[in-house]
């Protein structure tokens, strides 16, 4: 029966990696820019879960609705007024400046929240169902409900809003696109824009499970890097197939090799892909 | 004008930033005579932020005090006590380049070693080489000590004075547990006092049904969490530090899993583990190098243990736990052990230290030959009402064992 635990842990932990890379990997696909700010966005967006259900007892699935406009908003203007200068330079030169962004908002979040952990505890806890013996939280399974949907909302705009399309249009050809009247730097913004706010809710979501502090950025970043990778970039189906393949991995492999090997098997995994099929799962070629 | 806005603004800015350095390097130069500087590496920022945050705590607390009673008598003359601190950002080889950086550069008279056995160690390097005594406020692990090195003393018993009391207590008072499972994290203490507990488990006759290792960092333990529980051992034992534990903890309550005793090290001794994992928290067992409740009378500025207890919570508005209080112990041995040499001179507090026979507020304090403290009786504590209840050693017991965690 453990094995059954096992998948459905796998598939559970996959849909909240899905979460946890989908912004990241639309702001690589369309901008091509290696956003290592990702990480930090999670995080604030956990500590403003925390700090609203803590001070103003407002549920985490309210602050969705709250976060969502705010990290849009943030991103939009990051993209503005800093990012939009140098979107042209080298991957370095973007790189470098995320990375430099990142280390601001990190240690800014240090400095005013300290590195202590917290936890975000609803009262009273959800509990877990129990079905044959296998055990799901009732809060990830709401957050993996929550992740799907709001990946759900992504394809949607994708496909089906005009905004979206010039995003995909952008992705697909940023030269073709201007010559069709895009406006590629409002463009880059939005995206950016949708890349924080998606991060900012997964945030919100992760800290219902995980604990809160500004050290783990770099571990949701690395997840985020790995299920681009795995999945392709830039697609809605991608990071979901990418956060399933690296949920899976890592809960298999440690059921067989052990807890310490599961990090070990899933970037072994990554070289392969690297290697092998770097337009990942679903990604298509000339776009890795 | 021009010149103003171009080329003269950055030269004025220099000279004047000069003429500041230079004013605080000779004001602090004019001060150094009376005062004794202390080197602290601390991981203060990066993963272990929050221990090295606690240890910080107790060098402070012991400072302000030695201060607010004159300073560190030597020969009649009083000096102050001055901790100079830095970062290494929980990176092991910067704590080595700090350590030196602090002995060549900060001009420090002695040193507290870096946080946990791992760091402790490569940094005693540095300090062994330049023969400058320093105190490891947390390293326990006995592979720090089997270096050879005279001028290392640490406060922390070696990991299996803890292990073994608490193996014996459930032997004795929980007879159906047989079976154990243990998770470590893989890092030198956590790993080191898992594998004290897999020995000591083995010679009192319990299966060991699971030793597994967590790579640092680890966010997602459903999948481990769910073979320990289909192997149904009666005792669980992780290893860990304050996040890793939460973590775990939250995780085993999600899976449902229960056992008659789980057993945590080193969450369950810190109040914010207590408060964060509430009512989670209810019935783990663990052990640590101290506890509050100890009413030990010492010799130290401290004097007593409630007396130290008392100053922590004056100034922290919290209750302190063995890392803090661990700290705090090392400035005051470095008092007495100055105060006694009645000289800076490194060789002799050295050997002040080495010949430290005393009872302190952390309890009685004697240094092996290898430089590690071999005079504790590590307590045993269980949590219960959320709060830590001793159950070990018996002058300070303060509650029976309970059995089942759920």
């Amino acid at each position: 029966m453990w094995v059954a635990q096992v998948l459905i842990n796998a598939l559970v932990l996959g849909c909240l990696y899905a979460c946890i890379a989908i912004g990241f990997s639309l702001v690589w696909g369309v901008l091509n820019v290696i956003n290592l700010i990702h990480g930090s966005f999670i995080v604030l967006g956990a500590y403003l879960a925390w700090g609203l259900y803590q001070s103003l007892s407002i549920s985490p699935w309210y602050v969705l609705v709250i976060a969502a406009p705010l990290f849009f908003i943030l991103g939009y203007l990051l993209q503005r007024l800093l990012l939009n200068r140098v979107i042209t330079a080298p991957v370095l030169v973007t790189l470098t400046l995320t990375f430099g962004l990142d280390l601001i908002l990190n240690n800014a979040m240090i400095y005013f929240f300290k590195a202590d952990y917290r936890k975000l505890t609803l009262s009273p806890p959800m509990g877990s169902i129990s079905l044959f013996d296998v055990v799901v939280p009732v809060d990830r399974l709401i957050a993996t409900a929550s992740a799907l949907a709001l990946t759900g909302v992504l394809y949607l705009v994708l496909r089906r809003l005009r905004v979206g399309r010039a995003i995909v249009a952008v992705r697909l050809d940023r030269d073709a696109a201007i010559l069709m009247g895009v406006d590629v730097k409002s463009i880059y913004a939005i995206a950016f824009g949708l890349g924080a706010a998606l991060a900012g809710c997964a945030g919100v979501l992760m800290a219902l499970i995980f604990p809160i502090s500004p050290l783990t950025s770099s571990t949701y970043l690395g997840k985020a890097f790995v299920v681009c990778v795995l999945g392709g970039l830039g697609s809605v189906s991608g990071a979901l197939a990418g956060g399933l393949l690296l949920a899976l991995v890592e809960g298999v492999g440690s059921t067989f090799f052990g807890p310490s090997h599961a990090t070990t098997l899933s970037f072994a995994l990554l070289i392969v892909f690297l290697v092998v099929r770097p337009q990942g799962l679903l990604g298509r070629k000339g776009f890795e | 004008m021009l010149c103003l806005k171009s080329a003269c603004l950055p030269v004025i800015l220099g000279i004047a930033f000069v003429a500041l350095a230079g004013w605080s390097a000779s004001a602090s130069l004019a001060a150094a005579d009376d005062v004794i500087r202390f080197g602290a590496p601390l991981p203060l920022t990066g993963p272990l932020a929050p221990e090295g945050i606690k240890q910080q705590q107790g060098y402070d607390l012991w400072a302000e005090q030695a201060n607010k009673a004159g300073g560190i008598s030597i020969g009649g003359k009083k000096y102050k006590v001055e901790i100079v601190y830095a970062d290494y950002q929980s990176n092991t080889p910067r704590a080595v380049q700090t350590t030196e950086q602090m002995i060549t550069q900060d001009n420090i008279n002695f040193l507290f070693g870096a946080f946990g056995s791992g760091a402790a160690k490569a940094a005693s390097t540095v300090s062994e080489k330049y023969k400058v005594p320093t105190i490891a406020a947390a390293a326990s692990s006995s592979q720090v000590y089997d270096q050879g090195y005279k001028y290392l003393f640490g406060t922390y018993t070696p990991n299996d004075t803890l292990t073994a009391p608490l193996t014996q207590i459930i032997r004795s008072q929980a007879p159906d547990v047989k079976k154990v499972a243990i998770l470590a994290r893989n890092d030198l203490f956590p790993l080191a006092i898992a594998q004290e507990m897999e020995k000591s488990g083995k010679a009192n006759g319990l299966e060991v049904v699971y030793f597994e290792k967590y790579a640092i960092g680890t966010l997602d333990h459903s999948a481990t969490l769910s073979q320990i529980k289909s192997l149904a051992p009666q005792w669980i034992f992780i290893t860990g530090y304050i996040n890793d534990l939460l973590l775990i903890r939250k995780q085993m309550v999600d899976q449902q899993m229960k056992a008659t005793v789980v057993t945590m090290i080193a969450g369950p001794a810190y109040q914010d583990f207590i408060e964060s994992a509430a009512q989670s928290a209810e019935n783990l067992t663990s052990a640590s190098w101290w506890h509050p409740a100890e009413q030990y009378a010492g010799t130290d500025i401290f004097g007593s243990t409630s007396n130290f207890v008392k100053l922590f919570h004056e100034k922290y508005k919290s209750d302190p736990d063995y890392g803090q209080a661990s700290a705090a112990l090392c400035g005051a041995l470095f008092q007495i052990a100055i105060e006694r040499a009645g000289s800076l001179d490194k060789d002799k507090v050295r050997d002040e230290l080495a010949k430290l026979d005393i009872v302190t507020f952390f309890g009685p304090v004697k240094f092996g030959a290898n430089g590690q403290i071999n005079s504790l009786e590590p307590p045993v504590f269980q949590i219960q009402g959320s709060r830590p209840i001793v159950l070990f050693p018996q002058a300070i017991k303060q509650g029976e064992l309970k059995l089942g965690v759920n």
